[in-house]
């Protein structure tokens, strides 16, 4: 690995931006058992692509027409030039790792048994270096023309692809347990506020209440903030109440969690807020002063929380 | 009344470094970039700096940075907690500490590779392990998915929408004043680059109803400054910034980022409560503000300052931003370096270095005569004002 | 299963939520479906060289993704429709053990020169976030045709 700058591998790849390679060609024609090969693999039962009498491949096959052999070969015929000379460049001077960012794709026909297809492909852009979760790296995108045995564009692709240097971090753990999942961040539990989360999870939403002079509170605090006692206890909330304010987050989609995501201050009827998350209600037909229900579910193991939804 | 603070201090130093995505390099070494830049312009060495202050949340140490910058000795070191809101706590801290005689010269810095590093806006803004005070305040909000900045902020722009009539057309108005002037700031990064308030209405929604153009860039940058005695000030190659008034604030209300349980959730009760005293102790009034240099992580958040301040009444900011008095010449122009909207995300430490450039005349957007000066630091968390004063 | 049957540009609006597809991701429909996409990349078959290359386990190829996509989007919109345009971006990867769960919701209905053109937002959801997100044109059957 030479130790050139960023700005110094992109000086050196641009020149080779814009050169349309190709083509590549496929190995066969379009045919009723590749056709039925990746229907099967993909469960896809759509009749158009299992007719008796006619073979009519899916558009989303687009791609896989000029893939290389097993042994990494194209077919003869087919252009020597590297179609990602400037991903091999750039995986010689570190940045070893690739990855598909985005698609963008435009079917002008659909193909039929005995097609011919080939394939030509174009670098068009390569941007600055950019820092990602990732590492850093480069977006390259390339554009991809599919044509027919008549010379005649059935497909298109715009392509982004990321090509980077990781960040030196020790391989993934090998294990098999199962996949990776993420989950929701687990409350932090003390002595102040652990009979809430177990209310919870008995099904209970409890309010703390002073003992000294009455007042509630939420969210959990040891002392009570009208008379500086620390005697407390609890009463169980209906759940019932009003949307006080509210959001719907739209950006980032944090996993696990499905979007939009709409986030509610309810003011309970009890007389204190509390932050929750609003269910089977359209985003636009949430409003400040709404009424809501709540009902206590187990998210996920251990946890269970108030979720709201509005009120029947 | 604390006016033994009052003009006792003044800013004669500012640097800074780049402001990027990526800054590739350390934010010790920006620290240390910035402090350095800070002590040129001010024309003095690392040996006169007796005391430093900065924000609890930056990673780099007092004692490290001394030592590279040429430094001998600190009589005095502080720091602010709670994120931005930390932006004034450093200079009522250095301010307090010269005005006592506790030492000469303070240091007061901000590095963060917020960008490059990680990212607030990401929703893994913190470490959420048991180990981490901050996560029991946030229990009550992650396990929903409600842990980003901009959501927070959103429940009370939606409030304030909802009690004054302000639109999102009005925080898109915020938006595109910063965004003006950040175009015609070399330093900023949006330069040359304006939006429209159109612009604004179509960018994508980030957490209903702020959109993409209502939240302040992610950042890679330092800033720093030196503060010293008036006395001194006196003597040195800058015009001088005085700290005529500044003041920290926590209220009952108060929450980190959620403050989400006071009676209003509209307005920001520490400026309510602070600002009388932030323009007294100055012995002035908001007539006397020439311009203002307003935290602006999320543009809704800028229109209740102006009422808090008393800059119009409650409730009517979104009639003030429509009628273009925060725009370039209008009657109080606001962050004309382009704020953290258009020039940098450095939790609010470049908008006090531009309101010091104001002060001295040297802003590339330089509003005529200005001598006074209110800088706020981060809303929704502990904050603090403060008034800078043409020495 | 059930037959696929044609949606018509009148029985849809926007916001109609397409059924949810949930795809188990089990080896063999990873394995499969990329040699049915004729990649042979070892990162799609081999567990040891998938680890080797610092993942926990094979992944599902990019046009197996695609193939999944358009399979959701058909079910939907029956064998009459066809597939205009796709763009979306690819996110957390899709491993054994793990599953997809399709979602789509229709954005526009327009009529383009006597064709019915539905524009569909789509996502596929695993357990560590978005798989795959974008939206799709599909030209809509047309009744009595």
């Amino acid at each position: 690995m030479s130790e050139l700058s960023a700005a110094e591998l992109l000086e050196k790849v641009k020149p080779l931006l814009n050169r349309r390679v190709g083509p590549y060609k496929s190995f066969n024609p379009v045919s009723r058992t590749q056709v039925w090969q990746w229907c099967t693999a993909m469960g896809d039962n759509n009749p158009l692509y299992q007719q008796d009498d006619k073979v009519i491949a899916p558009p989303t096959m687009m791609q896989m027409w000029t893939m290389r052999d097993a042994q990494g070969n194209y077919p003869e015929g087919s252009s020597t030039d590297n179609p990602y000379e400037i991903l091999s460049i750039m995986e010689e001077h570190g940045y070893a790792g690739v990855m598909a960012v985005s698609y963008d794709q435009t079917f002008h026909r659909y193909l039929e048994e005995g097609d011919q297809v080939h394939h030509y492909s174009t670098i068009v852009n390569i941007t600055d270096e950019k820092s990602t979760a990732v590492g850093k790296g480069f977006f390259v995108t390339e554009i991809a023309h599919f044509l027919d045995q008549n010379e005649e564009c059935f497909a298109e692709a715009t392509i982004t692809y990321f090509q980077y240097q990781a960040p030196k971090r020790p391989a993934a753990p090998k294990s098999s347990s199962g996949p990776m999942k993420i989950n929701r961040v687990a409350p932090i539990e003390n002595y102040d506020n652990e009979h809430y989360w177990e209310g919870l999870r008995q099904g209970k939403l409890l309010i703390q209440r002073c003992t000294s002079c009455g007042t509630l509170r939420h969210p959990p605090q040891p002392m009570c903030e009208c008379c500086q006692s620390t005697e407390w206890d609890t009463i169980e909330s209906t759940g019932k109440g009003t949307v006080y304010t509210f959001t719907v987050m739209h950006y980032p989609e944090i996993p696990p969690f499905d979007y939009p995501n709409a986030i509610v201050l309810v003011d309970l009827e009890e007389g204190v807020r509390l932050v929750s998350q609003l269910e089977n209600c359209k985003p636009e037909d949430i409003e400040i002063g709404m009424a809501v229900e709540m009902e206590i579910k187990e998210v996920q193991e251990g946890m269970s929380l108030p979720i709201f939804k509005p009120a029947q | 009344m604390p006016a033994t603070l009052s003009r006792k201090a003044a800013i004669v130093g500012i640097g800074a470094t780049e402001f990027s995505k990526d800054s590739g390099r350390t934010e010790m070494q920006l620290a240390c970039e910035a402090v350095k830049a800070a002590l040129e312009d001010a024309g003095l060495k690392g040996a006169d700096i007796d005391g430093m202050a900065t924000f609890s949340m930056d990673n780099n140490w007092e004692n490290e940075i001394l030592r590279q910058v040429g430094g001998k000795e600190l009589k005095f070191f502080s720091r602010t907690e709670f994120g931005g809101g930390a932006a004034c706590g450093p200079f009522v801290h250095a301010a307090t500490a010269i005005a006592s005689g506790l030492c000469d010269t303070v240091v007061i810095y901000r590095a963060l590779n917020e960008r490059s590093g990680l990212r607030f806006g990401s929703g893994q803004l913190m470490d959420t392990s048991p180990l981490n005070p901050n996560m029991i305040n946030f229990s009550h909000y992650f396990p929903f998915g409600f842990m980003t900045p901009a959501a927070w902020i959103a429940f009370s722009a939606r409030r304030y929408m909802h009690e004054y009539g302000a639109t999102s057309e009005d925080f898109g108005r915020v938006a595109v004043s910063m965004r003006d002037f950040a175009a015609t700031n070399p330093n900023a990064f949006f330069y040359e680059k304006p939006i429209t308030l159109e612009d604004h209405q179509t960018s994508r929604m980030i957490a209903d109803p702020l959109r993409l153009y209502d939240c302040c860039q992610e950042s890679d940058g330092a800033v720093a400054f030196v503060v010293t005695s008036a006395e001194k000030a006196k003597d040195l190659q800058q015009t001088p910034a005085l700290i005529a008034s500044a003041r920290q604030s926590i209220v009952k209300d108060t929450r980190m980022m959620t403050p989400f349980y006071g009676e209003t959730i509209s307005g920001i009760p520490e400026f309510d409560a602070c600002a009388a005293e932030v323009y007294s102790m100055a012995g002035l009034n908001p007539d006397d503000i020439d311009m203002a240099c307003l935290y602006d992580h999320f543009s809704p958040w800028v229109l209740p300052q102006l009422e808090a301040f008393g800059f119009c009444d409650q409730g009517e900011a979104k009639d003030y931003v429509r009628d273009g008095h925060i725009n370039r010449g209008g009657k109080l122009p606001v962050n004309t370096h382009g704020g953290q909207l258009g020039e940098a995300y450095i939790h609010g430490m470049n908008g006090i270095a531009e309101a010091v450039r104001q002060i001295r005349g040297t802003s590339v957007n330089q509003v005529e005569n200005v001598n006074h000066v209110l800088v706020t630091a981060g809303t929704g968390v502990p904050t603090g004002a403060a008034i800078l004063e043409r020495g | 299963m059930s037959e696929i049957k044609n949606v018509y540009a009148s029985q849809i609006s926007v916001g109609d939520e397409l059924p949810v597809f949930v795809l188990d991701l089990t080896p063999r429909v990873i394995v499969s479906c990329a040699i049915a996409s004729q990649d042979f990349q070892d990162v799609h078959h081999d567990k040891a060289a998938a680890e080797e290359k610092g993942t926990p386990d094979i992944f599902m190829n990019i046009l197996s993704t695609n193939g999944f996509v358009g399979r959701y989007l058909t079910d939907w919109a029956g064998p009459g429709s066809r597939i205009k345009n796709i763009k979306f971006n690819l996110g957390a990867p899709n491993f054994p053990g793990d599953t997809m769960t399709m979602t789509g919701t229709v954005q526009e209905i327009n009529d383009d020169n006597g064709e019915h053109l539905a524009t569909v937002e789509f996502k596929g959801k695993n357990g560590m976030g978005n798989h795959v997100s974008g939206s799709a044109i599909l030209q809509l059957a047309k009744e009595g045709e």
